[in-house]
């Protein structure tokens, strides 16, 4: 059929503004479904791959001091493969700068017997001598602070200064998503880094000697790590537990666990967004299209082309259409896969990690597009086609004319001028097709909502986290729970120092019917001011005398809301009576943006802890200036971990988010796209039907912009709908986004403010007067002379 | 000459709403082959319906319908697209052409499903527009564009020509050049034309005429000396 391929193309060619835009959006679609594909199996391959190599743990556990010779007895408990003990420390860079704070986390690593868990993939350079001062760093923190191999780094090691050297970079699978501490939210490969050594040289270095603090475990196959937990907790409980985590929860693993999900989850919702959209716009052009060429279709028919002939002849036009968008989409997928990568290797040290050429998702997307188009082609066309040859060669009968509900409301109606009326009585006559419109148009207006909100998420987590929840300035954390009295004491003298807040943050795990969670369960001063909680308004919540308040994701993770009773149970608990833990009442429910916590009074954890009045770090309201020379009298304190500052943390933290604004602004520029080339084709359609309508009101001595305001009308007709019916879309939208990008780091609300809706609602009136201004230009050239002089 | 075409007690109506228009009442009729009738009657006489019905464009209500000896109105949708298919060719008075192909193009799309098809290139010479081939529907005159619709209607070589006021949409002498192009197939090629046309003029070409009326077929008059296009005017 060459000739019917000939038709094809020309018509094609007679409309590509419309058909362009339709290929943009399916190709937009496309694009996010190829690329997030491809990153997210090219990530969840390198992940099962390292992990498999490196043997990944199953339980990771945290202890004051476990006589090393004894580690192998752990793998008489049933269920336990494999056991290995470690030195962990964190130390500090000792740099010339007097307040700089960099961290390295030291792992040792055995040398002389290759570990069997958590093994390290040597990336550059050579493995650290026994013996030596010798170290492998991981590579984002070796790139960070230009390292170079052989390079020296002077550390403070409990309390003592000591000097290794870089003879490579590494990588672990524990530490593929590097943060101190979950506060952090984000890595900071300049001031925080991992470095591994040999266990004999940090051995020579560490206090505690025959001691591990750090044991890994690997679990028989099939066994699960609820079932060994027990055995192991009362096992490792004299020697001071402070964490077990099993591998689902282990920092790491559940960030880039979770990452993986969050765009499997995009990958599934975002391309059907685009493509849903792409496939009104098709089925109203198709639409249209067989309408204006009912009388060819009854040509053809006439002259024997069989129905079939017919049918694929106007099917080629959305599988055209659907080709064409769909390799181009995959196509810029695949290309996009390479970049976002590369971006996401920055986040992720994965070894492995790299994007590659996929037929698969380049077939898989062109198989969706061409779905979705052979969908509204087939929609758009089949009853139509179906008619007798007879009949398609006659005139549709003219569309029945009622007067619209709007028509009633006669105060409003009066109001309009005759152009108006056209417009919004065409709205209401062709109902189909005005849905799918009002649908497209809220689908828009709900993306660009995304975007504003968005913005106010990262607003509430670095404003409200960071200037209404902690207050503090600085905060001191203690290597290990200390009495509160004397530290607290020598704070309050420094220079600067106008008030000290005791924290005590202790793990916990709360458990409620079959589930359970770990968290850090922290203990506030009732009276605290450096530590708000606060509710859904703003409003500080004190802590109350007895029970536990939960953050609102905890709460949703334990099923439980207030009222309810929870048991709750610490490794650091000492019960006379050999009590694991105690039931206590959940006395409310409160937001928390950053971190996971369950929060009870102070002197009240201290009860349940029993270990009396201690804590394990310090809030310090100070003078700015005094900062720095807070840091450099502390850093070097053995007792203390670490010291914080929260204008340093929100300084990185509003660094990392504004980088983040670049993918929500590419989020309202394809919906800006989307509604553009939504509105344009149904400016274009109704251009069309209307030509002879339009034509007359020229030759009545209407101007272009007067006549435009025929199509404007129905536009903004079917806006208002788009943006009525887009409000409870992007409500729907927000909530299911903020479940699904809300994790045990941080939690994000789904609250959508007004100032989201209505700057979505510019967004959109954007696209859609972009899109009239172009349809003006059609108007302007319409040669109406020529279309009253011919026949419809 | 044998019989091309019977109808028996064709009736066909409409719904229109909730109101049945019957618009044809029951036609009887024969149609020999190499036969040139002409359909006349005024608007809403039921001519075209009755085309419709021969060309295997849509079905009687009841009734029945034979070509060649072969019934036509029991037979399904797919058998009746390879009747039109096959043995009918169309001219509507519109011409119906796709605007985006050329003349040559137009022609060939028919040859593109005919089972016995003639050279496009001759058909085109044959109506005298083979200087013409490469312009599009909107680039010829009225008659020109009818011309085209006859070629493309004989390039299938179809053993019935079905026209529906073929000059309708043209001025006089233009008119009269596509009925030259349709009186030399009926003469030359032996094709039974039919004609539909409320130009009582072109029914003195006729070797009969077909008078409708209020969806009756009124009378038959046989014509002892059709004439040729030239000898007529309007």
């Amino acid at each position: 059929m060459v000739m019917l391929r000939r038709k094809t193309w020309r018509d094609i060619k007679e409309n590509k503004g419309v058909y362009l835009a339709c290929i943009v959006v399916i190709a937009i679609g496309l694009m996010i479904y190829t690329s997030m594909s491809i990153v997210v199996e090219n990530m969840d391959k390198a992940q099962q791959a390292f992990y498999s190599e490196t043997h990944f743990a199953d339980g990771f556990i945290n202890v004051t001091g476990y006589p090393e010779n004894k580690v192998n007895s752990l793998m008489f408990i049933p269920g336990v493969d494999q056991a290995e003990g470690r030195i962990v420390k964190d130390v500090r860079l000792l740099d010339q700068q007097k307040d700089s704070n960099r961290y390295l986390r030291m792992v040792s690593v055995n040398m002389t017997n290759t570990p069997k868990i958590n093994q390290i993939r040597l990336l550059t350079g050579h493995l650290p001598n026994d013996n030596q001062s010798e170290i492998l760093v991981d590579p984002q923190f070796f790139a960070a602070n230009h390292l170079s191999l052989g390079d020296s780094i002077k550390v403070i090691l409990e309390g003592k200064q000591a000097t290794f050297y870089v003879t490579g970079t590494a990588q672990s699978p524990e530490f593929i998503y590097i943060m101190r501490t979950a506060q952090d939210l984000y890595p900071s490969p300049e001031d925080f880094g991992i470095a591994y050594v040999p266990l004999s040289s940090l051995k020579a270095l560490v206090k505690e000697k025959g001691q591990v603090n750090d044991l890994v475990v690997t679990l028989k196959s099939g066994v699960s790590f609820d079932s060994v937990k027990d055995s192991l907790q009362s096992k490792l409980k004299p020697y001071g537990l402070q964490s077990i985590v099993p591998r689902k929860d282990q920092t790491s693993n559940a960030i880039l666990t979770s990452e993986i999900t969050n765009i499997r989850s995009m990958t599934k919702t975002l391309p059907v967004v685009f493509l849903g959209v792409a496939a009104i716009i098709l089925y109203t052009m198709l639409r249209r299209l067989i309408e204006q060429q009912r009388v060819a279709i009854g040509t053809l028919k006439a002259f024997g082309f069989t129905d079939r002939e017919v049918i694929r002849h106007y099917l080629t036009y959305p599988l055209l259409i659907g080709t064409i968008g769909g390799l181009l989409g995959g196509l810029s997928g695949v290309a996009l896969s390479f970049p976002l990568t590369t971006m996401y290797k920055q986040y992720f040290a994965l070894p492995g990690l790299q994007s590659e050429f996929s037929f698969k998702y380049l077939l898989i997307g062109l198989a969706l597009a061409l779905f979705f188009s052979l969908i509204s082609g087939i929609r758009g066309s089949l009853d139509i086609l179906n008619l007798e040859p007879a009949q398609a060669m006659r005139p549709p009968a003219p569309v029945t004319a009622n007067k619209t509900r709007l028509e009633k409301i006669t105060w409003f109606w009066k109001r309009l001028t005759s152009q108006a009326q056209m417009g919004i009585r065409d709205v209401f006559r062709t109902p189909t097709r005005s849905i799918f419109n009002v649908l497209g148009i809220a689908v828009v207006f709900s993306l660009m909502t995304v975007s504003w909100s968005m913005q106010n998420m990262t607003n509430l987590l670095t404003v409200v986290q960071l200037e209404q929840v902690q207050t503090y300035d600085v905060k001191l954390s203690l290597t290990h729970p200390a009495a509160t009295g004397a530290t607290k004491l020598a704070l309050t003298h420094e220079a600067g120092v106008s008030k000290v807040e005791p924290v005590l943050e202790a793990p916990a795990t709360l458990k409620s019917g079959w589930l359970k969670k770990e968290v850090s369960l922290m203990g506030l001063a009732k009276d605290s001011t450096l530590y708000n909680i606060l509710d859904k308004n703003g409003q500080r919540i004190e802590v109350p005398d007895q029970g536990i308040l939960l953050s609102e994701h905890l709460a949703n993770s334990l099923n439980v809301k207030a009222g309810d009773t929870i048991y709750v149970e610490s490794p650091w608990r000492k019960d006379p009576l050999g009590q694991k833990g105690e039931n206590l009442m959940v006395k409310g429910v409160v937001p928390q943006y950053v971190g996971l916590n369950a929060f009870m009074e102070e002197t009240e954890l201290q009860r349940f802890l029993r270990q009396g009045e201690i804590s394990t770090s310090m809030l310090v309201k100070m003078d700015q200036s005094e900062v720095g020379q807070m840091k450099s009298k502390y850093r070097n304190a053995s007792n203390v971990t670490s010291i914080e500052s929260l204008k340093d943390t929100g300084d990185k933290i509003r660094k990392m988010m504004d980088s983040f604004g670049f993918t929500t602004w590419l989020l309202a520029i394809l919906g800006g796209i989307t509604g553009f080339a939504l509105i344009y084709n149904s400016s274009i359609i109704s251009l069309s039907e209307r030509k002879r309508e339009l034509a007359s009101l020229r030759v009545l001595g209407m101007t272009p912009r007067e006549v435009l305001r025929v199509i404007t009308s129905e536009q903004w007709t079917l806006y208002i709908f788009g943006i009525l019916l887009g409000i409870p879309l992007a409500y729907g939208l927000e909530i299911g986004m903020a479940q699904a990008m809300s994790n045990d780091l941080y939690s994000l609300p789904a609250e959508l403010p007004p100032v989201a809706l209505l700057g979505a609602a510019v967004g959109t009136a954007v696209s859609v007067i972009v899109a009239q201004s172009w349809a003006f230009k059609k108007i302007k050239s319409l040669p109406f002379v020529e279309i009253l002089a011919t026949r419809d | 000459m044998g019989v091309l075409l019977e109808g028996k007690d064709l009736r066909k109506s409409y719904h229109t709403g909730e109101v049945e228009v019957e618009v044809l009442k029951g036609i009887d009729f024969q149609i020999f082959q190499g036969e040139f009738i002409v359909v006349l009657g005024q608007s809403g006489s039921g001519k075209t319906t009755l085309l419709n019905i021969i060309g295997g464009m849509t079905k009687a209500s009841t009734g029945e319908l034979y070509y060649k000896g072969q019934p036509l109105h029991t037979i399904d949708e797919q058998r009746l697209t390879l009747y039109r298919r096959n043995e009918v060719g169309f001219v509507f008075q519109n011409y119906n052409l796709m605007p985006n192909l050329t003349s040559y193009e137009n022609v060939k799309l028919a040859v593109e499903i005919a089972q016995n098809p003639l050279s496009v290139s001759d058909v085109l010479r044959e109506v005298g527009l083979e200087a013409w081939s490469d312009h599009f529907p909107s680039q010829l005159s009225g008659g020109q564009q009818q011309r085209v619709a006859i070629a493309r209607a004989i390039v299938k070589n179809p053993e019935l020509l079905l026209c529906d006021e073929p000059t309708g949409a043209l001025d006089i002498q233009t008119g009269i050049q596509v009925l030259i192009s349709l009186q030399k197939l009926n003469r030359e090629f032996h094709k039974t034309v039919m004609i539909i046309t409320h130009n009582a003029e072109i029914a003195k070409m006729a070797d009969r005429v077909f008078y409708l009326k209020d969806g009756l077929l009124d009378y038959v008059k046989v014509n002892e000396r059709p004439l040729s296009p030239e000898e007529i005017s309007w």
